[in-house]
């Protein structure tokens, strides 16, 4: 048996109308129909695109996250980069300088390990955001701007990213725009270390609403 | 520019800059497919982010010689994202208390779609330049191959050796990374 030969076979492919001895052909012969079938979903895939080429790059914020996520335990909770610790011993030197006790006075509590900078989801006005700080004392420092207004409260809730559905309520914002919310002890921030803000409605129903407004990773 | 084969013994290294490589070359790709999957940005930047620390950790599970680097990125981002889904449709499902409903099973067919076109679209971008504008103008613009010689002045025998090794590698790099990191087996068929 004459196979067809292979220009022909991807002419065919390509939408070239098939003549009688092309369509005898292929009616007896499963091996040119399956070559046939696989040139021609080649052939859409490769006309329905996209061009990559064309395609924007990536936010610099996605890698960030990576880089946290792929930094080694240590030092992503329990041990913050030195460049965090100098900032702060440093404004309170100069502020001591000054002859202001206020920052030392609090400064043993106010170890930052980890934070996170808060984004509004797509459905949430862009101006909306936030900064999360959570403290070696076990506290999370939360503050917003330009939350939608809510005929509920907003919420707090930490999640494992990966597997969203394990979540852990932190606390309301009740009407101000920051709160300092305890930290269940326990609580492995490695793995619950995405923050999302929620709107809840006073439905009695503790689980989330599944509208959420603000999101961040929270990294050291 | 280093091959995948380099960028897989610079991860098994524990090189980050080689992690760093890879997203600039393949990030947007992903995004992409996850941004596709999902439908909103926000779970598709988490998806990307996700797929390049699981990339991270599972380093030596890639080998260049059964696939390519993006192939390999875009099972995992799929996967990631296939997750996802089927999680935000439980977490729906148990806030609705309604009993538990298996997916619907075409929801398996659509990614695995995206992702061979976007395989398809990275080997095309890839081919030599002749043989891409060929292919382009074939895909794109429907045109004949007689069509397409009087388009590039090319003679009509160079249009069709264009086109059939240009198509070869397409399918070529289709079953290989099919193969290799979807869901689809491998088929014989004739070399081009
Ligand atoms: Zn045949």
């Amino acid at each position: 048996m004459q196979h067809l030969d292979l220009d022909r076979l991807v002419l065919l492919a390509l939408s070239e109308p098939q003549e009688p001895a092309d369509a005898d052909h292929l009616a007896e012969c499963a091996g040119c129909r399956h070559d046939l079938e696989s040139l021609r979903h080649v052939a859409e895939l490769g006309a329905e695109g996209p061009d990559l080429g064309s395609l924007p790059a990536p936010p610099e914020r996605i890698w960030q996250r990576i880089e946290a996520g792929i930094a080694p335990a240590e030092t992503r909770v329990v041990r913050p980069r030195r460049s965090r610790w100098l900032l702060p011993a440093l404004a309170a030197a100069v502020l001591a300088v000054a002859g202001t006790v206020v920052v030392l006075q609090r400064a043993p509590a106010e170890t930052v390990t980890a934070r996170a900078t808060l984004t509004p989801l797509a459905t949430v006005p862009a101006d909306a955001g936030g900064t999360v700080r959570v403290l070696s004392d076990g506290e999370m420092l939360v503050d917003v701007r330009n939350l939608p207004l809510t005929t509920g409260f907003h919420e707090v809730w930490l999640i494992d990213p990966d597997h969203p559905t394990k979540m852990i309520a932190i606390g309301n914002l009740a009407a101000r725009p920051d709160a300092t919310l305890p930290v269940p002890p326990g609580v492995d921030m490695n793995r619950y270390r995405l923050v999302d803000i929620s709107d809840e409605p006073h439905d009695g129903d503790a689980a989330h609403s599944g509208h959420s407004l603000l999101r961040g990773t929270l990294t050291s | 520019m280093d091959s995948d084969e380099e960028l897989a013994e610079r991860l098994r290294d524990g090189d980050e800059k080689a992690l760093r490589v890879a997203y600039d070359r393949h990030g947007a790709t992903v995004l992409y497919l996850a941004q596709r999957l999902l439908g909103n940005r926000a779970d598709a930047e988490d998806v990307t982010q996700l797929t390049f620390v699981a990339a991270w950790t599972g380093r030596d599970g890639f080998d260049p010689q059964r696939g390519t680097m993006l192939g390999w990125l875009l099972g995992i981002a799929k996967r990631k994202a296939v997750d996802r889904l089927r999680s935000a449709e439980r977490y729906k499902r148990v806030a609705e208390t309604v009993s538990a409903q298996v997916p619907a099973e075409d929801e398996t067919e659509r990614p695995d779609r995206i992702v061979d076109r976007l395989v398809v679209a990275d080997e095309l971008s890839r081919l030599p330049a002749d043989q891409r504008r060929t292919l382009e103008l074939a895909f794109f613009d429907d045109l004949t191959h007689p069509q397409i010689a009087e388009v590039t002045g090319l003679p009509l025998g160079t249009v069709k050796s264009h086109i059939r090794r240009g198509m070869a590698s397409l399918r070529r790099r289709w079953e290989v990374d099919g193969a290799a990191f979807g869901s689809r087996s491998t088929r014989a068929s004739r070399a081009l």
